[in-house]
């Protein structure tokens, strides 16, 4: 590397010697070698000529101020100790005429060669870094093109380039050259060994301390792209005047005044108190780069506040901080990012850049006109907001954005915006006001997002709920209403009877106004109920029965209502009301009931959460819902075809819409069973089995349902969601597992349960997902603080208007009158403030983004901390509580009065005494102190973590040891877990613990169930459970397999297994018996590919009787058996018997003796393998698309069976096991046996058999006692069907055992 | 700031009163050879003082007064300016 001179015509210029990078080039040089393929820092610009231009002078120009700009020639290269750069007279930018006049659209040409160009990457130690081009487009028409890599130089030094080749075309005097880059180097070499630098860099220290995080004028960071987007508007001349009149005025330079109002601009779009923008500084002010192109700007943080003072005072305190900043200026920003530990490409110093540029004049170019248009200035990481002109002649405002933030649309909106708000804000200044008496919308904004997007006006008839679904009744009697299992009611009977009740109710004094409240589960009578209180004219109160009484009774006190309407077992819960039980009620009236009912009256009141500790009740009008329901049945063609889904329980206003919509159409609302809405299974099966085309989920319900496999393939008209934020993700998810529509709901209970729609289609790509746009007669503000509309894309509190708002809170004109205040846009409306904080999305669309306030919601339930705080303080002993959301989990903090310490237990206790369980905290902290900050608040960000109780001493066993990890794993937690860590007080909650189960399960394919988890929730204790589970080491398949604990004293249950061979499936019936009994199953021989297959069900049966005997050698045994091992299990009793042994029950489950399929083909291995499914708990017919061994064994795979986790071997033996027992059981004669036969029949399965009858059975057994159950063949040791079986087999066992008790 | 005022020719102590202006102190303040961001001038200062004095018709440029920051410096570039505005075009 040698010195190089830059040219024999190179003048001042000089020549560089190799030298290392100045401090502003090394921090290109190492961003650019950290995106090599990034072309951003290639900065372009064209200058079109248009005229006579003589283009051998304009050569001589370009080349010749090329000679005096060394540093467009300069080359660097990696050293050891870092890039060091030269000059090189080969590299310098000569000029290069490029003719393209001949082409059909030579502007067009030209502009695609220099986009390849300058959108091409440039390896710096190894390209060009500086190229110029001359397009000669047309005789009168160029275009010069000029490309420079930013390491080089800046802007100010592109524009002094550019008129140092204006001033020397065709000049004789040229004045004077470009100044030397030598002196350039050695300045920075000097100020980086410099005490200014050492002061410059405390100053910054100083001034930087407690800096916000930098945020953009929308949120989100990104690398910035290749290309930004850009945008260019003249300013005009009104707002210049203005602006360099008031400027003027103030003694402020022009620059600084609209750098202030801008940066204001840029701190409300990102909704912080305070912002830091970048301000570009050219660094030429007494440097010796005054007049020489090269790279020394800077980028200076400025840091602006939210200031109530006079503009005017705003604009000097921020001009202030600029003059501070320029004279430590020549510190650079990587530096200071550097010094404030912000690393990593989203820890930015500084927001979007307000980059002014006045020395940016018209270039003059003797005999032709001249328009400049810049390319490319850069890299943009967010967005860069720049002015370029003196401002006196021309200002173009000037949009740079990253365009993986920001759309072209944006782009558009701030280029009306921000001149507009400098208009105001000039305006402001003049008039003495502040800043924030300057609205940042547009007029015209504020028209569009005022009213535009709310002209929601739809005609709806003024009528009731009652009405509606009276008329509905009267039109289709017959058509049925109403289904709750398996019952069904036709609209006629479900007038007949909620008719009946309602004349009830009136003749108790029921009527407009009054308050009924329904305690009741779901069931028949719960909708019934719900009818007949509106029918008599009243509004019905929900209660939730598993809410602590001292909830209810607050309820209760507050609303007053007339009676209680509660199923007899609960009656005790509400001493002193009067309550009308299920069998107290009138079935039917021959009465007519003259309904007695207006729009403005009260159709229900439901409490939701309250921040003082009391529950408030929303009182809803009929003509509030009635718009609701109206709107949804005729948006989403809601019809009589239709089957909706009741699953929600009644106290969240979602259940309002499933309850009524279906009787505004015609409808069938389908109850799901109680508790049936937290079992994803159970779910699908009523999705499948009940041709439910329309039901709701919460999300995080949604999330839970859609991780089953029971969801997958699911075919299904229309999911709701609202509750809570519906995520980008799920939405996904939900398409790509289930066939259906999906639609994003949004809405307190205080506005009709939802006010916002949008449709989260497959194709929907929306991050965030929406809560959309407002239903009909509705208004959706999204208003600042002072109560003006915002633009779209800004933070803003979210505000309802229109006919669904509640009449208020039930008692509460204090609470109503705060919430619900007079619409400031439309003269004598009302608006609700929801709490909620949302912004705009152009297109007329709301995102939702939080809370404002002290409310929460936790897995879609509505949660005042409020009323958990008073809970805890209204606890012996406690002096103050304050609640938190941490990490999605509740922590009470806590001072006991005196000092004194408080016990957690009994603490919980106190609390989950008081509020429903889904409030109670999982930790509570107590503190000494509380941590406040500097204006004497709490500080909540200083409150500590709560301490995680991981117990004390190491795990012991190995599953001690594994589920320890699990806990860790399932929790996420970092710690070593103790043997006395308990999963609740590390965190777990009811959510976690079903994922935690299900790593149980996998790993120890034992389900200990959730009930077991919450009553031994420590380690070491439920290890113990675990350990007392069958020891299934090889995959469960031993031949006998403990399915519940060992006991001693009753008979033990010998559970046969069905074709597949495997005797899983009676594990919940196994667990649910009671009193807890020692089941066994029994498992197939043929599991064990090594194993023969046995000859004929007799020797089977041999085979299994001497396996009991191995483990029960003495007594009476129970055997049950579903389907082949009903048939097995009777061959059982034949061979038991035979040796002497003495059979107690023999239950078959939905099994029928052998000959009843001798007649049938045998099973293809599909159809066998299709076993497999029912085998792990699917129905097979609701999968008919799995046809082949490979699709069966992939869906077991991807849900969490045990069964699909097994090795492909032991699949094979299932598969063999299958076939196998097929075989013998068309080759078995059945023999009578001595015991009583107790047959369960599937009674919902066997349409096209209907011969398959417990009768079948008399034959061989001593007296067949039949049960029908409403289940399918499928579901016969299914959860639901074990509900009922397993108390008929423990009665039956029971009494056995009893008489054999009396017998020995 | 009227064109009355711009079309004067510029003079020392008009700059004098205009930096004095710009920095919010008094003209005795800025003598002929203080350094000129010693006192608190700045960049944005400095270009907006080039244009006001541009308007008196000669071609003054930000980078002819940013090397040297003195009134003294300033005076001379606008001297050499004024007389080559002068001649005949």
């Amino acid at each position: 590397m040698s010195e190089v001179s830059t040219g024999a015509d190179s003048g001042s210029a000089g020549s560089v010697q190799a030298r290392p990078l100045t401090e502003a080039q090394a921090g290109i040089w190492y961003a650019q070698r950290l995106a090599p393929e990034n072309p951003a820092y290639n900065t372009a610009h064209i200058l079109w000529i248009d005229g006579e231009l003589d283009v051998a002078a304009f050569v001589t120009a370009a080349d010749r101020a090329a000679g005096e700009a060394p540093a467009l020639s300069l080359r660097i290269r990696d050293e050891e100790g870092g890039p060091q750069q030269w000059g090189d007279a080969d590299y310098r930018p000569a000029i290069e005429v490029v003719d393209l006049a001949g082409e059909a659209d030579p502007a067009a040409s030209a502009r695609a060669q220099m986009r390849a160009d300058y959108l091409s990457p440039v390896d710096p130690g190894r390209d060009r870094l500086a190229q110029q081009r001359l397009f000669v487009l047309g005789p009168q028409r160029f275009a010069w093109y000029l490309r420079v890599h930013h390491l080089v130089t800046d802007g100010y030094g592109m524009a002094l380039f550019s008129e140092r080749v204006c001033a020397l075309y065709g000049a004789a005097d040229a004045g004077s050259p470009l100044g030397p880059l030598a002196p350039v180097f050695d300045e920075d070499t000097a100020y980086r060994a410099s005490d200014k630098r050492v002061r410059d860099a405390a100053y910054w220290r100083e001034h930087l301390a407690g800096v916000p995080a930098a945020s953009g004028l929308g949120p989100g960071f990104a690398p910035p792209a290749a290309e930004a987007l850009r945008l260019v508007r003249p300013l005009d001349a009104s707002l210049r005047e203005r602006l360099l009149a008031t400027a003027a005025r103030l003694g402020q330079p022009w620059p600084d005044l609209v750098t202030a109002l801008t940066a204001d601009y840029c701190r409300r779009h990102a909704g912080v108190a305070e912002a830091v923008l970048g301000v570009p500084a050219m660094g030429r002010l007494g440097s010796a780069s005054a007049s020489v192109p090269a790279m020394v700007m800077n980028v200076l943080p400025l840091r602006v506040a939210q200031s109530a003072a006079p503009v005017e005072e705003f604009v000097r305190s921020v001009g202030g901080a600029m003059t501070r900043a320029r004279r430590h200026g020549r510190y650079r920003s990587e530096q200071l990012r550097r010094d404030l530990g912000l690393v990593g490409a989203q820890r930015r110093l500084y927001g979007p850049l307000i980059n002014v540029q006045p020395f940016y004049q018209p270039l003059l170019l003797r005999g032709v006109t001249l328009r400049t248009e810049i390319l490319s200035t850069g890299p943009v990481d967010d967005v860069t907001l720049g002015f370029r002109g003196d401002a006196k002649t021309l200002l173009d405002l000037e949009i740079e954005a990253n365009p993986s933030l920001y759309t072209p649309a944006q782009l558009e909106a701030h280029g009306a915006r921000l001149p507009a708000f400098l208009h105001a804000a000039l305006a402001a200044c003049d008039a003495g006001r502040s800043l924030d008496e300057v609205p940042l919308a547009t007029p015209a904004e504020t028209e569009h997002f005022l009213y535009a997007v709310n002209d929601t006006a739809h005609a709806v008839p003024d009528t009731t709920l009652v009405a509606l679904y009276e008329a509905q009744m009267a039109a289709t009697p017959d058509a049925p209403a109403l289904e709750f299992e398996g019952e069904v009611l036709s609209y006629a009977q479900l007038e007949q009877r909620s008719r009946a009740l309602a004349l009830q109710l009136r003749a108790q004094g029921v009527g407009r106004e009054s308050v009924v409240a329904v305690a009741l589960p779901r069931s028949l009578e719960l909708v019934i109920a719900l009818l007949a209180v509106q029918r008599a004219g009243g509004a019905y109160l929900p209660l939730d029965l598993a809410h602590p009484d001292a909830r209810l009774a607050r309820i209760l006190d507050s609303a007053q209502p007339d009676c209680v309407l509660a199923f007899d077992e609960a009656a005790a819960r509400f001493p002193g009301r009067e309550v009308l039980t299920p069998a107290q009620w009138s079935p039917a009236s021959q009465a007519t009931l003259i309904a007695d009912v207006r729009p403005q009256d009260a159709a229900y009141v439901i409490y939701t959460s309250g921040s003082t500790g009391e529950p408030k009740g929303v009182l809803i009008e009929h003509r509030a819902i009635v718009n609701r329901l109206e709107w949804m049945r005729t948006h989403y063609a809601i019809g009589a075809g239709d089957r909706i889904l009741q699953k929600t329980p009644a106290t969240f206003d979602v259940s309002v819409w499933e309850f009524f919509l279906p009787y505004l159409c015609g409808a069938t609302l389908v109850v799901a069973p109680p508790d049936a809405h937290r079992d994803p299974r159970a779910i699908a099966q009523l999705i499948r089995q009940r041709n439910i085309t329309t039901l709701h989920f919460v999300p995080s319900m949604l999330s839970a349902f859609l991780a089953a496999p029971d969801g997958q393939g699911l075919s299904v008209q229309r999911v709701f969601v609202s509750g809570e934020e519906l995520g980008a993700e799920l939405r996904d998810r939900f398409h790509a597992t289930v066939r259906g529509e999906l639609h994003n709901l949004y809405g307190p209970t205080e506005a009709a349960v939802d006010v916002s729609y949008w449709p989260a289609g497959p194709d929907d790509r929306s991050r965030p997902v929406p809560i959309g746009f407002p239903v009909w007669n509705t208004r959706l503000y999204v208003l600042d603080g002072r109560m003006r509309p915002l633009p779209p894309g800004v933070v803003g509190d979210l505000y309802l208007g229109g006919v669904q708002l509640a009449r208020g809170y039930l008692g509460r004109a204090d609470l109503t009158a705060e919430r619900f205040l007079d619409d400031p846009f439309v003269p004598g409306a009302r608006i609700y403030r929801s709490g909620d904080v949302a912004r705009w999305r152009e297109d007329g669309a709301v995102e939702f983004l939080g809370r404002s306030d002290h409310q929460i919601k936790l897995r879609g339930l509505r949660i005042e901390l409020g009323e958990i705080e008073a809970a805890v303080r209204s606890a012996p002993g406690v002096a103050r509580a304050e609640v938190m959301l941490r990490d999605e989990r509740l922590v009470a903090y806590l001072q006991a009065e005196g000092g004194s310490g408080v016990d957690e237990q009994a603490l919980r206790n106190h609390v989950a005494a008081r509020v429903p369980d889904y409030m109670v905290p999982s930790a509570f902290v107590a503190l000494a102190d509380w941590p406040l900050t500097a204006n004497g608040k709490l500080d909540r960000g200083a409150l500590p973590a709560p301490a995680v109780h991981t117990g004390e001493s190491a795990p012991r066993t190995p599953t001690e040891r594994e589920l320890a990890a699990l806990y860790a794993q399932v929790l996420e937690l970092d710690v070593p877990i103790g043997a006395e860590a308990d999963f609740f007080g590390l965190g777990g909650d009811s959510l976690s613990a079903v994922r935690l189960l299900m790593e149980i399960q996998k790993r120890w394919r034992c389900d200990p169930g959730l009930g077991a988890l919450f009553a031994t929730p420590t380690v070491t204790a439920l290890a113990a459970l675990i350990d007392a589970q069958p020891a299934q080491a090889d995959h469960g398949l031993a031949p006998l397999i403990r399915l519940a604990p060992e006991v001693s004293g009753p008979a033990p249950l010998f559970a046969v297994h069905p074709a597949g061979g495997i005797a899983w499936n009676y594990r919940d019936l196994a667990r649910a018996l009671s009193p807890a009994r020692t089941v066994y199953g029994l498992q197939s021989p043929a599991l064990d590919l090594a194993e023969p297959l046995p000859e004929s069900i007799d020797i089977l049966a041999a085979d299994y009787a001497d396996r009991i005997a191995s483990v029960h050698p003495a007594g009476p045994v129970h055997l049950v058996g579903w389907s082949v091992g009903g048939i097995i299990a009777q061959a059982m009793a034949v061979e038991l018997e035979g040796r002497g042994r003495e059979v107690g029950v023999l239950a078959l489950l939905d099994a029928y003796p052998a000959e009843c399929w001798r007649a049938e083909p045998e099973p293809t291995p599909v159809a066998a393998l299709r076993a497999l499914l029912a085998i792990a708990g699917y129905d097979p017919e609701a999968h008919p698309e799995l046809d082949t061994r490979e699709r069966v064994i992939a869906f077991l795979r991807r849900g969490d069976s045990a069964l699909g986790n097994l090795p492909e071997p032991v699949l094979d033996g299932v598969v063999r096991a299958v076939t196998g027992t097929n075989r013998l059981v068309r080759g078995h004669h059945h023999v009578a046996c001595e015991a009583t036969v107790l047959h369960l029949r599937a009674g919902r399965d066997h349409a096209t058999r209907p011969h398959l009858q417990s009768a079948l059975w008399a034959p061989y057994a001593a007296k067949v006692e039949a049960v029908e159950l409403p289940f399918l063949h499928a579901e016969m040791t299914g959860r639901d069907a074990v509900a009922r079986i397993a108390p008929l087999l423990s009665q039956q066992m029971s009494r056995h055992d009893g008489l054999s008790g009396e017998n020995t | 700031m009227t064109n009355v005022t711009n079309a004067m020719p510029l003079t020392l102590e008009r700059m004098r009163a205009d930096i004095a202006k710009a920095l919010d102190e008094s003209p005795e303040i800025v003598t002929d050879d203080e350094n000129l961001i010693d006192l608190g001038l700045d960049s944005m200062r400095v270009l907006v003082l080039t244009t006001q004095w541009a308007e008196t018709g000669i071609p003054l440029q930000f980078s002819d007064l940013a090397a040297h920051v003195t009134l003294a410096g300033w005076w001379q570039v606008v001297q050499r300016l004024q007389a080559g505005s002068a001649a005949p075009k």
